[in-house]
C-alpha cells in the first residue's frame, strides 16, 4: 500500500501566472525514508505541504489532479482533518510551538481531535519515551536545544496517530550533535515501527545515508528514484557522490563507508600541498581576551590575528565561544580582560570591522535590495551589489528572496560599511549549494581584495573550500589553529568527507579530481 | 492550587474590600493577603515580585487620595474620610497583588470557556512568545549597530521596528501551519491533564465566599460599623464576626498547594 | 454573516459605554437605593458584558491564521509595554493602531483585548481595572479599522490624527470607571445628588486636572510613532496578510475525472481514538464562520469564496 500519491498534480499559487508543479505523478510506498532534493525555489517546500492539503487549503491557489496520503483525498480533507495520518514538521520548530510545557505541547494535537484524556496521557508517555524526552517534560519548549526542540516538534506532530511523517529541513538548523540524534529518531520510526518519513534536505551529506528513497523536484516536475542515481548529479550530491561521478566509481558511493571501498582500490598518492596565498598586514588581534558573564567564562584568554587575505573559520560546538569571540572582535562588547585591537585601538563598529549576525533577517527592513544596502552609513551600493552578485535583484523586496538570497543580501548590507574585516556568524544554515558557492566567491573576493572574513561555522564542507585558516574552540579557550588540512585532518569529529576517504591532507573533491588529471 | 480558587479568592476578598471603609477590616483584610502572598509566591516567575510594585502602588493610591481632597475645603472629616476612601483602594491593591503572585499566568489562561478557547490560546501564545520578541528586539538592535545604523535616533526606528515585525510575521505562518497540520478547528476539543480541584483548592474558595457572603449580608443589613462616619471624627466600631471573616481569607496561607 | 456581527459588535460596544459610563447612570439609579446598588449595577452591566463578548468572540473558531496572527502581534505588545511609559504614552499603541488599520476592526478589537490581557498576565497586572482596559485598548484597535483616507498619504494622515485623537479618549474612558473611587467625595469627586450635567462637570474638572497632560504625552506619542513607523509597518503587515492569504477561503480545485486504477478511499482513519467526524462534508464548502475580516465572494465555476478581502491593502 501506498503512503503518499500524488496523481497529475498541477499547482499554481495565487499571483503566480506559471505553476510550481505541473503534471506530477509520484508514490512513496509505507515505511521508506524519503529525501526530497533539489535546487532552490523548485517546489520542495510545496510538495511536502501538499502531503497533507496545506497546499492548496492553507496557501490558496489552484490546484488540479489528487493527492492521497494514508487513503485520504486532500481534495476533499484540509489539513486539520489530516492531522491524525500526516505529521508535518516546518523547518523551524521554535516558531511552531503553540504552548509553553514540552509535554503540553506534544499533547495539544490530541487534544484539538478530542482524544479521551487517559488515551492521551499514554500517548504522551510513549511519545515522551520514544524520542528521548522524558527528562524535558515539564521544561519550556523555549528553554531547550535545537537538536531538542527538533525532537519535541516531531513527538509533537505524531501523537495524534500519524504514521507519515514530513518534514522540511529537520536539520539544516542544528549542529552536528543535534542533527544526528534527529536523523537517529527518524530512521528508528522507520526501522523500528514502519513509519515513513519525507524529508527535505539541502545539505545531503548527513542525511544520504539514511534515504531509501530519494525524491528529485527540478523544473517543475518531480521523480522518485533509488538515491544513488539522483544523488550522482554532481551539483546536488553529497562530496563522496561528487567524486564518485568524477571518478567514475560504480555503484555510485553516496555515505563515506561505500567510497572508502572504491577508494581503497586505489593506490595512495601524496596529498598536493595547497596553494595560498600569504597573508598579508595584521588588521585586527586579540590578547589575551576574556569575557565572562554571570560568573560563567564565555572567553577565555584568546590571542587571534586577523590578517589581509585571510578567511579564518571559528569552529566548535554551540557553546563553544564562537558567537561571543565574534561580538568581541566586531566591537559589540568589550572584553572583561584583555583586549582587542585594530589598527592600535578598540575596533570600531561599522568602521573597522563589520559583523553579519546568525539570523541575517535582522538586518531587512527596506523594500527593495538596493535601498537595503543604501541604508547602510557611507554605501558604495553600486560597487557592493557587484562583489555579492546581487545586481539582477537589486529591485526586488528582500523578504521575497530565498534564504541564500538574504542572506547575501545582509552580508552585503553589513559589508558595504567598507570595514576592511568582515565577521559572518553561521553564515550557512538552510543555504542550497548554489547560494553557498556564490558567498564563498563573494568571501574570496573580499580576502583577495585587502580584506579578511571572519565566520563561525559547524559547516565543514564549507570550511574545507573557503577557509585559508581554522580556529577550534572549546569552552571558550583555543584548542587547536592552523590551516584546514591540518586542523580537520586529523579531527574525528570535524573532518570532511573527502578526509574521511581519502586520509589527513585531502580536503575537497575538486582537489582530488584535478590531481587525477 | 487550582487557578480557579486563587481567582474566588481574590475576587472575594477585593469585592469585601470595596465594601467597607473602616481600618479595622480592611487592615486584616490587607494583611490576609500579605500572608497569603508571602506563603505561596512563586519563586522562580518575575510576576512573584509585582506583589511589591502592587504594594508601591497602594501607597500612592492612597496618599494621592488623600492629598486630593486638599483641592476643596478642608476639615479633619473629609481628610480623614478621604484617607480611608484610599484605604480601600490601596487594600484592594495589595489583594490582587497577591493574586498576580500567587496565580500562575497559564493556569489562569485555562480558565476561559470552551467557547472562549482560541482567544485564551491567542493570550497564551502571545505571553509565550512575548520573551522571543524582546530577544528579537536585542538582536535586531545589535545587528543594525554592526553595520553602523544607530536605532536609538527616531528617524532609525524602522531599522528596529520593521525586521522584529516581519520576523514576526513569518513566526506567524509558520505557526498557523503548523496548528493547522496538528488539527486546530476540528470542533472536536477534550483537556490534557484537566487541573484537579484538590481538597485544599475546594476549602480555599469556600472560606473565600464565606468571608464574602459575612461582609455582602452585612451591607445588605446596612452594618453601621462598614462605612463609620467621619462627621465629627470619632474612632470607628468593628463587629468580630467580620473581623473573623477578613481573617479567615488568611486560611489559604496555611494549605499545602499540593494536597 | 458580517451584517450579523456588526450589530453584535456594536451592541457589545454599547453595553461597554455603559459600564464604563456608570457614574453617570448611577445618579439616577441611586435615588431608587443605596449606594451599594450602584456598585451592583456596576458588575450587573459588566456580566452584560462579558456575556455578549462571549458571544461575539466564540462565534464558530477563530482560524489557526488569524490565532497566529493574534498571538505574534499580542506578544510585540507585551513587549513593548514592558520597558515602561512615558505619562500616559506606550509603545504598545502603536501596534494596536497598525494592525486594526491593516487587519479591519474586528481584528483590531480582539487584539486590543488579547494582547492586554496577555500583557497583565506577563507582568502580573491582573485586577478588576483589567476588563476595562481590554475593552478600552479594544476600542483603540476597532477605531483605527474603521478609519477613512486612501493612498498612502491619506491612510497615514488619518491614522495620526486618529493617534491624538484616541490617546485622549482612551484616558477620558479609562478614568471614568474608577473616578468615584479615585476621587470621593471631593469637589471633584462623583456626587449620587449632583445629576447627570453636574457629574459631568466635575468629571471634566477631575479629567483636566489630573490626566488632561498624562494623556497628551499618549496623544503626542501615538502621532510621532505613527508619522515614523506607520508607512513601513503597514507596508509589512499588508505584505503578512497577502503571504498568509488571509482573504482566501478556499483554493481553486479544478475538477478532473477520477483516473483508472486508482486506490478506494480507506474508510476508517487511523486515529489514536476515533475517525474523523468531519472528513470530506465541509471540504472548501461554506467559507467557516467567525473568521472576522473576510469576506467570502459568490462562488464562480468550482471557486469557492476568496478574492480580496476588503481589509486588506
Amino acid at each position: 500500500m501506498s503512503a503518499v500519491v500524488l496523481d497529475r498534480v498541477t499547482f499554481t499559487y495565487p499571483e503566480r501566472d506559471r505553476p510550481v508543479l505541473s503534471d506530477v505523478r509520484l508514490e512513496l510506498p509505507e515505511g521508506v525514508f524519503a529525501l526530497v532534493c533539489g535546487p532552490t525555489g523548485a517546489g520542495k517546500s510545496t510538495l511536502l505541504r501538499l502531503a497533507n492539503g496545506l497546499v492548496p487549503h492553507f496557501s490558496g491557489g489552484t490546484f488540479a489532479g489528487r493527492v492521497m496520503a494514508a487513503g485520504r483525498d486532500t481534495r476533499s480533507c484540509k489539513p486539520r482533518e489530516m492531522a491524525d495520518v500526516v505529521a508535518f514538521v516546518p523547518q523551524d520548530p521554535g516558531s511552531s510551538f503553540v504552548l509553553d510545557r514540552v509535554e503540553d505541547e506534544i499533547a495539544y494535537g490530541m487534544e484539538n481531535l478530542g482524544v479521551q484524556p487517559r488515551h492521551m496521557r499514554r500517548r504522551v508517555e510513549e511519545m515522551l519515551d520514544l524520542f528521548g524526552l522524558a527528562s524535558l517534560r515539564d521544561r519550556s519548549v523555549r528553554a531547550i536545544s535545537g537538536g531538542e526542540r527538533q525532537r519535541v516538534a516531531i513527538a509533537a506532530a505524531l501523537a495524534p496517530g500519524a504514521r507519515i511523517v514530513v518534514l522540511d529541513e529537520p536539520t539544516s538548523q542544528l549542529d552536528p550533535q543535534g542533527a544526528e540524534d534527529v536523523l537517529a529518531a527518524l530512521q528508528r520510526l522507520v526501522h523500528d515501527h514502519g513509519m515513513t518519513v519525507v524529508a527535505a534536505e539541502h545539505r545531503l551529506e548527513r542525511i544520504a545515508g539514511f534515504a531509501d528513497v530519494a525524491v528529485l523536484v527540478e523544473g517543475g516536475t518531480a521523480r522518485a528514484d533509488e538515491p544513488r542515481s539522483i544523488l550522482g548529479r554532481v551539483d546536488l550530491g553529497p562530496p563522496v557522490a561528487r567524486l564518485g561521478a568524477a571518478l567514475g566509481w560504480s555503484p555510485l558511493p553516496v555515505t563515506v563507508r561505500e567510497a572508502r571501498r572504491h577508494a581503497a582500490a586505489r593506490p595512495p598518492v601524496a596529498p598536493p600541498a595547497i596553494d595560498r596565498p600569504s597573508p598579508g598586514d595584521v588588521l585586527m588581534r586579540a590578547e589575551g581576551a576574556s569575557y565572562s558573564y554571570g560568573g560563567r567564562v564565555a572567553i577565555d584568554r584568546v590571542d587571534l590575528e586577523v590578517r589581509a587575505g585571510e578567511a579564518v573559520a571559528l569552529m566548535g560546538r554551540n557553546g563553544a565561544g564562537k558567537t561571543t569571540l565574534l561580538r568581541l572582535l566586531g566591537g559589540m562588547t568589550t572584553p572583561t580582560e584583555g583586549r582587542v585591537l585594530s589598527d592600535g585601538a578598540a575596533p570600531r563598529t561599522g568602521r573597522d570591522v563589520a559583523l553579519c549576525p546568525q539570523e541575517p533577517e535582522s538586518v531587512l527592513f527596506r523594500s527593495s535590495v538596493r535601498e537595503e544596502i543604501e541604508a547602510t552609513p557611507g554605501a558604495q551600493t553600486d560597487r557592493v551589489l557587484d562583489e555579492f552578485g546581487l545586481t539582477d535583484l537589486s529591485a526586488l523586496h528582500p523578504r521575497d528572496l530565498s534564504a541564500g538570497q538574504r542572506l547575501l543580501v545582509a552580508a552585503a548590507a553589513v559589508a558595504a560599511t567598507g570595514a576592511p574585516v568582515l565577521l559572518l556568524d553561521e553564515p550557512t544554515r538552510g543555504l542550497d549549494p548554489e547560494a553557498k558557492e556564490r558567498l564563498v566567491a563573494s568571501m574570496r573576493r573580499r580576502a583577495s581584495a585587502g580584506g579578511a572574513v571572519v565566520f563561525a561555522t559547524h559547516d565543514v564542507e564549507l570550511v574545507a573550500s573557503a577557509a585559508t585558516r581554522v580556529v577550534m574552540l572549546a569552552a571558550g579557550q583555543v584548542v587547536a589553529e592552523g590551516s584546514p588540512e591540518e586542523v580537520l585532518g586529523d579531527s574525528a569529529v570535524f573532518a570532511p568527507q573527502t578526509t574521511r576517504v581519502f586520509g589527513p591532507g585531502w580536503l575537497t573533491p575538486d582537489q582530488v579530481i584535478a590531481s587525477v588529471r | 492550587m487550582h487557578p480557579g480558587a486563587w481567582l474566588t479568592w481574590a475576587l472575594c476578598g477585593g469585592t469585601a474590600a470595596t465594601l467597607t471603609t473602616n481600618p479595622f477590616y480592611l487592615l486584616p483584610l490587607g494583611a490576609s493577603a500579605w500572608v497569603v502572598y508571602a506563603a505561596h509566591h512563586r519563586r522562580d516567575h518575575p510576576a512573584g515580585l509585582s506583589f511589591r510594585v502592587f504594594f508601591l502602588f497602594a501607597l500612592a493610591a492612597l496618599a494621592v487620595r488623600t492629598l486630593l481632597v486638599l483641592l476643596g475645603p478642608v476639615d479633619a472629616g473629609t481628610v480623614l474620610n478621604s484617607f480611608l476612601e484610599g484605604l480601600r483602594l490601596a487594600v484592594m491593591l495589595v489583594i490582587f497583588g497577591a493574586f498576580n503572585a500567587v496565580a500562575d499566568p497559564y493556569g489562569v489562561l485555562r480558565l476561559a470557556p470552551r467557547r472562549f478557547y482560541e482567544a485564551a490560546l491567542a493570550a497564551a501564545l502571545a505571553l509565550s512568545l512575548a520573551p522571543r520578541t524582546i530577544a528579537a528586539v536585542t538582536r535586531v538592535r545589535d545587528a543594525q549597530r554592526a553595520r553602523g545604523i544607530e536605532v536609538a535616533r527616531y528617524r532609525m526606528l524602522p531599522a528596529l521596528a520593521v525586521p522584529v515585525l516581519e520576523n514576526g510575521m513569518e513566526d506567524a505562518l509558520t505557526l498557523a501551519e503548523s496548528m493547522d497540520a496538528r488539527g486546530h478547528g476540528r470542533g472536536r476539543r477534550s483537556r490534557y491533564r484537566p487541573l484537579p480541584w484538590t481538597r485544599a483548592s475546594v476549602l480555599c474558595a469556600v472560606v473565600s465566599l464565606v468571608a464574602l457572603t459575612a461582609f455582602a449580608s452585612a451591607a445588605v443589613a446596612g452594618d453601621p460599623t462598614l462605612v463609620p462616619s467621619m462627621f465629627p471624627p470619632s474612632w470607628p466600631e468593628a463587629r468580630s464576626p467580620l473581623l473573623a471573616a477578613a481573617s479567615l481569607l488568611a486560611l489559604p496561607a496555611l494549605l499545602r498547594a499540593s494536597s | 454573516m458580517r451584517a450579523l456581527r456588526i450589530p453584535l459588535l456594536a451592541a457589545a460596544n454599547l453595553v461597554g459605554l455603559a459600564a464604563f459610563s456608570w457614574p453617570f447612570v448611577a445618579p439616577a439609579l441611586v435615588s431608587m437605593g443605596g449606594r451599594g446598588d450602584v456598585l451592583l449595577v456596576t458588575i450587573a452591566l459588566f456580566l452584560c458584558l462579558g456575556a455578549l463578548l462571549f458571544v461575539e468572540l466564540g462565534r464558530g473558531a477563530l482560524g489557526a491564521k488569524q490565532v497566529a496572527l493574534l498571538g505574534v502581534l499580542g506578544a510585540a505588545m507585551v513587549a513593548l509595554r514592558l520597558p515602561g511609559f512615558i505619562a500616559g504614552f506606550s509603545a504598545m499603541f502603536i501596534v494596536v493602531l497598525v494592525a486594526g488599520n491593516a487587519f479591519g476592526p474586528a481584528f483590531g478589537f480582539l487584539l486590543g483585548a488579547t494582547g492586554t490581557f496577555a500583557s497583565g498576565l506577563f507582568v502580573g497586572g491582573l485586577g478588576p481595572w483589567l476588563p476595562f482596559q481590554m475593552v478600552a485598548v479594544g476600542w483603540v484597535g476597532l477605531g483605527a479599522g474603521l478609519l477613512p483616507g486612501r493612498g498612502r498619504r491619506g491612510r497615514l494622515a488619518a491614522l495620526a490624527l486618529y493617534g491624538a485623537v484616541s490617546g485622549f479618549l482612551f484616558g477620558v474612558v479609562m478614568n471614568l470607571w474608577f473616578w468615584p473611587f479615585a476621587a470621593g467625595s471631593s469637589a471633584l469627586g462623583w456626587a449620587a445628588d449632583a445629576g447627570f450635567t453636574g457629574n459631568l462637570k466635575r468629571y471634566a474638572a477631575f479629567y483636566l486636572a489630573t490626566s488632561f497632560g498624562w494623556d497628551a504625552a499618549r496623544a503626542a506619542g501615538n502621532v510621532v510613532l505613527v508619522l515614523v513607523l506607520g508607512h513601513p509597518l503597514l507596508a509589512s503587515l499588508d505584505r503578512a496578510a497577502r503571504r498568509m492569504q488571509l482573504d482566501v477561503t478556499a483554493p481553486i480545485l479544478e475538477a478532473d475525472e477520477e483516473p483508472a486504477g486508482w486506490p478506494r478511499p480507506r474508510s476508517d482513519g487511523r486515529g489514536v481514538e476515533e475517525s474523523p467526524d468531519s472528513r470530506g462534508q465541509d471540504a472548501g464548502e461554506r467559507p467557516r464562520r467567525g473568521d472576522p475580516w473576510k469576506v467570502p465572494q459568490k462562488a464562480d465555476r468550482l471557486r469557492l469564496g476568496g478574492g480580496k478581502g476588503e481589509t486588506v491593502g
